[in-house]
């Protein structure tokens, strides 16, 4: 008795915005909100978290000892403006025979770029007390170290935000080049619409309108903690 | 002074280590995995849906009966999946009879029937140690295709035909240049000294046919804009380039042994329902309709009682 | 590091690939120039004449301020896609995205070149006589164009340095290369990222020398541009 052909069941048609490939369908955006967009915007997060608080530890060392050791400045900010002029894409691919696909191959470039942001904003926010107040501070009787974290750094944060603010920007923009090295960040989404018969709409468009949500929220997020730590500070100082 | 802070500093250091070093065994001691009852079947598929949805229909099987399943998607090319499955990091993946015998084995053409095909890579595989499994119905081929505007302009009705025309691209998947049942293989049987080879990297095949970056391009005879009313014109293939292309699963010879008679029976059982019909309305449901491969998966095995 | 052995070969048969392809690289080189241009001369076409305009009426730093802002911020992916479904395939919508990124870096600096102007010095020329356009011509235009040409010597090296993400959609250049690893190995990827890069510098080299040509002689100074030249420091 040979066997009947297979059952082939309804599997759902995909809503006609969808199959028409209509601007833009929210019923997709629900429905593969789990599956697709999430976890990409998950991996984002971490990718864009880690390189900054690297970048920002190292710009900080580099810039506390450019603050202290007179000289140093200087071909360090150069070094830094060539950094940012470097093709993202190039840098990723140079680093693979080193690292391999691993987040380290990623994380590298990102913490390179947020360093470029964060260094010469946190210099110039440390240099922002001017002599006359150090003078005050130091016949106050302060030591070097209590004039650091009582004097020179409240006074640096407005200018430190800044700099974090452009970071983080600017990281979680060129994040979504991960996606070249892996199934990674917001950019694998529009890879993934890219390879369609006909790229789907839908699909960068969220995974777009995410990328830059996630930049704004996290630049209101930094205005509000920097109100929070220098009330007293006007925008802009 | 220093004294003090060296004493201090000494202190937090012990403490530091000590605590990494607890929380490290720990880690350690967790991630030791359970004692499983068979062995893991570690599936692997290739790069584009009709993988996924193979890969999807041989795991939730597999786990409904259950087999111990690890599931790796979307590793790369017939290249690289052959790499992964070389080196054991997988055991077991849905391959293409006709690509096994001409591309992994090198050989010009596929046997003369699809039966033949079938024997014959399951012939080279068991030299290397590798079992292959009872195909499926459906076969899914290399086509060229060009634009039906194109054909008509050209009066291109089978592969030599583009001998007629000038210079010309034709866009495939990057392997597809030195692959014997895609762009070597047409050249080098067709006698196509007109065409440029174009790698498509971000945007699909259909795509660059339809802005004119290709004249033909390197697609797959179950894809969706291929079925009814297509917008494309497959050009036929009598020398028979492509050859024959049944799915049927590699798995580690001794994997397959030890894993008994109830997986084989199991695989076997999912490949028979795999029809031309059936593996299209997946192939259209994940591709067009945008639905996830898995839940398709799920609904085709629960549809036909394999679940 | 992964067998040093194994990586200093990579390193050495990339090289070997750049030596062995140079007319094909060269000519991928010369399509990505080709794209950046188009879109630099896209984006200045808008930017220019708005900052200039913007920064001379000391008017809209906001804009200014806010275009750089907003480059920064979109990437260069979601634009190419973005356009990608608006303009087809091609050299068009890559242009387009490109010229957006364009934008940011010449706008504000533009903006700013003018705005800077000290205002004794146009009072003088106004006081002398000069007409609005003449005041701009001769006297506000010459004093803003070292930030002028900053501004857009970092928006050409930006486009050229992003162009290769465009290849994913058909935009040509050393990126089809770059993205394409499955045709050309890891060897081949290596050496155009390599040519990417020296490109990149040779365009900033290039129009770095073309500056100092063009500034008038009393305002040159030989100050290394530093990492302030590219990174706005205020914001709103």
């Amino acid at each position: 008795m040979t066997a009947a052909g297979p059952v082939i069941p309804e599997f759902g048609k995909g809503s006609a915005c969808v199959t028409g490939d209509h601007v833009f369908c929210w019923d997709w955006v629900r429905d593969h909100w789990d599956d697709t967009l999430q976890p990409s915007l998950v991996d984002h997060v971490e990718l864009t978290l880690i390189a900054v608080a690297v970048g920002f530890a190292i710009a900080f060392a580099l810039a506390l000892l450019a603050h202290r050791v007179p000289g140093v400045g200087q071909p360090v900010g150069v070094a830094a403006a060539l950094i940012y002029t470097i093709p993202s894409l190039a840098i990723f691919q140079i680093l693979v025979p080193f690292f391999g696909l691993s987040t380290t191959t990623v994380e590298i470039p990102l913490v390179g770029y947020s360093l470029v942001m964060l260094y010469p904003n946190i210099l110039a926010g440390l240099q922002a007390a001017t002599p006359e107040v150090l003078e005050a501070a130091r016949a106050m009787g302060l030591e070097r170290r209590q004039v650091l974290l009582r004097v020179e750094l409240p006074l640096a944060v407005p200018a430190i935000v800044g700099g974090l603010r452009l970071a983080v920007v600017s990281t979680v923009s060129i994040a979504t080049i991960a996606a070249f090295l892996g199934e990674q960040g917001l950019g694998y989404p529009i890879f993934q619409a890219l390879k369609q018969p006909t790229p789907f709409k839908t699909e960068i468009y969220a995974a777009g309108a995410l990328v830059v949500a996630l930049a704004l929220a996290c630049d209101l997020v930094l205005v509000a903690a920097r109100r929070l730590l220098v009330p007293w500070a006007r925008a802009g100082s | 002074m220093i004294r003090k802070h060296t004493r201090r500093a000494a202190k937090a250091a012990f403490a530091v280590s000590l605590a990494v070093a607890i929380v490290l065994g720990l880690y350690a001691g967790a991630a030791r995995p359970a004692r499983s009852a068979g062995p893991t079947i570690v599936i692997g598929t290739k790069n584009f849906p009709e993988q996924f949805i193979l890969g999807q229909l041989y795991k939730q099987a597999l786990e409904a009966k259950g087999f111990d399943v690890s599931y790796k998607e979307n590793i790369g090319s017939t290249e690289l999946i052959q790499t992964s499955l070389g080196s054991g990091k997988i055991n077991f993946y849905p391959e293409y009879t006709g690509v096994i015998v001409q591309v992994v084995f090198h050989r010009t053409f596929s046997g003369k029937t699809a039966a033949a095909t079938t024997a014959l890579a399951r012939k080279l595989e068991a030299a290397k140690g590798f079992a292959v499994l009872k195909p499926t119905p459906f076969f899914d081929t290399d086509v060229l295709a060009v634009t039906n505007a194109t054909a008509k302009r050209f009066g291109l009705e089978s592969i030599g035909d583009l001998r007629k025309v000038g210079a010309f691209k034709l866009g495939g998947f990057p392997e597809c240049k030195t692959r014997n049942t895609c762009f070597l293989g047409y050249t080098k049987q067709y006698g196509l000294q007109n065409a440029t080879f174009v790698p498509l990297a971000g945007i699909s095949a259909y795509a660059a046919l339809d802005a004119g970056k290709v004249l033909a391009a390197d697609v797959f005879s179950t894809d969706p804009p291929l079925g009814k009313s297509s917008k494309y014109t497959v050009l036929a293939d009598p020398k028979h380039v492509t050859g024959f292309q049944n799915v049927v699963p590699i798995v580690k010879a001794s994997v397959a042994k030890a894993a008994g008679p109830a997986f084989t029976k199991t695989v076997n059982a999912v490949s028979a329902k795999l029809t031309q019909n059936a593996i299209v309305a997946m192939n259209r449901a994940v591709i067009v309709d945008k639905q996830d491969p898995e839940a398709v998966a799920k609904a085709f095995l629960k549809a036909n009682s394999l679940l | 590091m992964i067998g040093d052995a194994a990586t200093a070969q990579t390193f050495l048969d990339a090289v070997a690939f750049v030596v062995e392809h140079p007319g094909f690289l060269a000519g991928k080189a010369l399509d990505q120039l080709a794209l950046s241009g188009a879109a630099l001369g896209l984006g200045a076409a808008v930017a220019l004449p708005l900052g200039v305009a913007l920064g001379h009426l000391h008017r809209g730093s906001g804009v200014a301020i806010g275009a750089s802002i907003v480059g920064r911020a979109l990437p260069s992916l979601v634009l190419i896609g973005a356009f990608l479904t608006v303009l087809g395939i091609g050299f068009v919508n890559n242009m387009v995205a490109l010229a957006v990124l364009a934008t940011g870096p010449m706008l504000t600096n533009a903006y700013d070149g003018m705005d800077g102007v000290d205002r004794d010095v146009v009072d003088a020329a106004r006081g002398m006589g000069m007409s609005r356009a003449q005041t701009i011509a001769r006297v506000e235009l010459p004093l803003a164009t070292p930030l002028l040409l900053t501004g857009i010597r970092v928006a050409a090296v930006t486009v050229v340095a992003t162009a290769p993400i465009a290849a994913i959609a058909g935009g040509g250049g050393l990126g089809d290369v770059i993205v394409n690893q499955a045709s050309y190995r890891l060897e081949g990827v290596l050496g155009a990222s390599f040519c990417v890069m020296a490109l990149s510098a040779g365009v900033w080299l290039a129009l770095a020398a073309l500056q100092r040509a063009m500034t008038p002689r009393a305002l040159r100074t030989d100050r290394v541009p530093g990492a302030a030249d590219l990174t706005r420091k205020e914001l709103p």
